[in-house]
């Protein structure tokens, strides 16, 4: 979940560079794939070359935002 | 008329406690993860504490009151325990050590309950002590941990201020003065102490479950990466 609101973040800005995406992530670029080719059968991402979110994986985001706010407000910040 | 009063108060939190664990799954449903599973689960075996409390002013039978309200005061003690324990791993472990030691308190959980049921309703085989003696320790232990709570939220508050932060620490504090409120009727049997209790645990569940609706039903554009 993580990876694709970094790739969310990324894709604000432009065009996705997998390699900020994997420094963001700070995981190792051959699980990485592994990793976008899960969210791509998944259809959250459109392509695993250049990740961009689908209207699936958006929706997802919005609902994963929705946690994280509840555990911030819940006083939960889990590292 | 008491009794129905209190009866009423206990159901009320019944059910606000039933309708926390359901927005507090919600996390948990949605990624899997069982470190989301702390909050629900601390909130069910308050929810069922309460169910058990009024369960005891409701039957008429001495023993079986007798053996609820000990089940009442091991159910709510787990929901604190399960809260602070949540509380204390998310600040400090990695998720896989978390959900590890989460596991091992659920099984802990489940044994103690097994060791509770045994004592309880098979013929007696140790000594157990009286039920107001145990009440006044277990209300102790129970206030300690929300007090622990209390401040592990308020320290992630004011990590990072902001006025939604605030909510939180301050429903775990009622629940916490509520345990005192209980502890003070245990010691002088005051029937304002005991009223003032539920009143203010009411209170607390009210906030939380403002903070709940807030986060997970309401205004989404709220929501914080």
């Amino acid at each position: 979940m993580d990876l694709l609101l970094i790739i969310k973040g990324e894709s604000r800005k432009g065009k996705i560079v997998l390699t900020r995406v994997q420094q963001k992530s700070n995981v190792p670029f051959d699980r990485l794939k592994i990793y976008l080719s899960e969210l791509k059968d998944l259809d959250m991402i459109q392509d695993e070359t250049s990740p961009t979110p689908t209207e699936k994986g958006l929706q997802y985001i919005t609902e994963y935002e929705k946690v994280l706010d509840f555990m911030k407000r819940m006083g939960l910040i889990y590292r | 008329m008491n009794n129905l009063v209190l009866i009423l108060l206990e159901s009320i939190s019944a059910v606000m406690a039933a309708v926390l664990v359901r927005f507090m799954i919600k996390p948990y449903r949605m990624t899997g993860e069982s470190r989301y599973l702390g909050l629900p689960l601390g909130f069910a075996f308050l929810g069922i504490s309460y169910i058990f409390m009024g369960v005891s002013l409701f039957v008429e039978d001495p023993l079986v009151v007798d053996r609820v309200k000990w089940l009442q005061l091991f159910m709510g003690a787990y929901g604190f325990v399960f809260l602070a324990v949540t509380y204390y791993f998310s600040a400090r472990t990695p998720q896989r050590g978390s959900r590890i030691f989460m596991h091992v308190i659920v099984s802990l959980a489940f044994l103690v309950l097994v060791l509770l049921f045994i004592i309880l309703f098979l013929p007696p085989v140790f000594a157990v002590p009286g039920y107001r003696e145990a009440d006044e320790y277990f209300r102790l232990f129970s206030m300690i941990l929300a007090v622990y709570v209390t401040l592990t939220a308020l320290r992630s508050h004011a990590l990072k201020p902001e006025p939604k932060t605030i909510l939180a620490p301050l429903g775990y504090a009622l629940l916490g003065f509520s345990q005192y409120s209980f502890l003070i009727w245990s010691l002088d049997s005051s029937f304002s102490a005991f009223a003032g209790a539920h009143v203010i645990r009411i209170a607390s569940l009210l906030v939380f479950l403002f903070v709940s609706y807030k986060a997970i039903i309401a205004t989404p554009q709220e929501a914080v990466v």
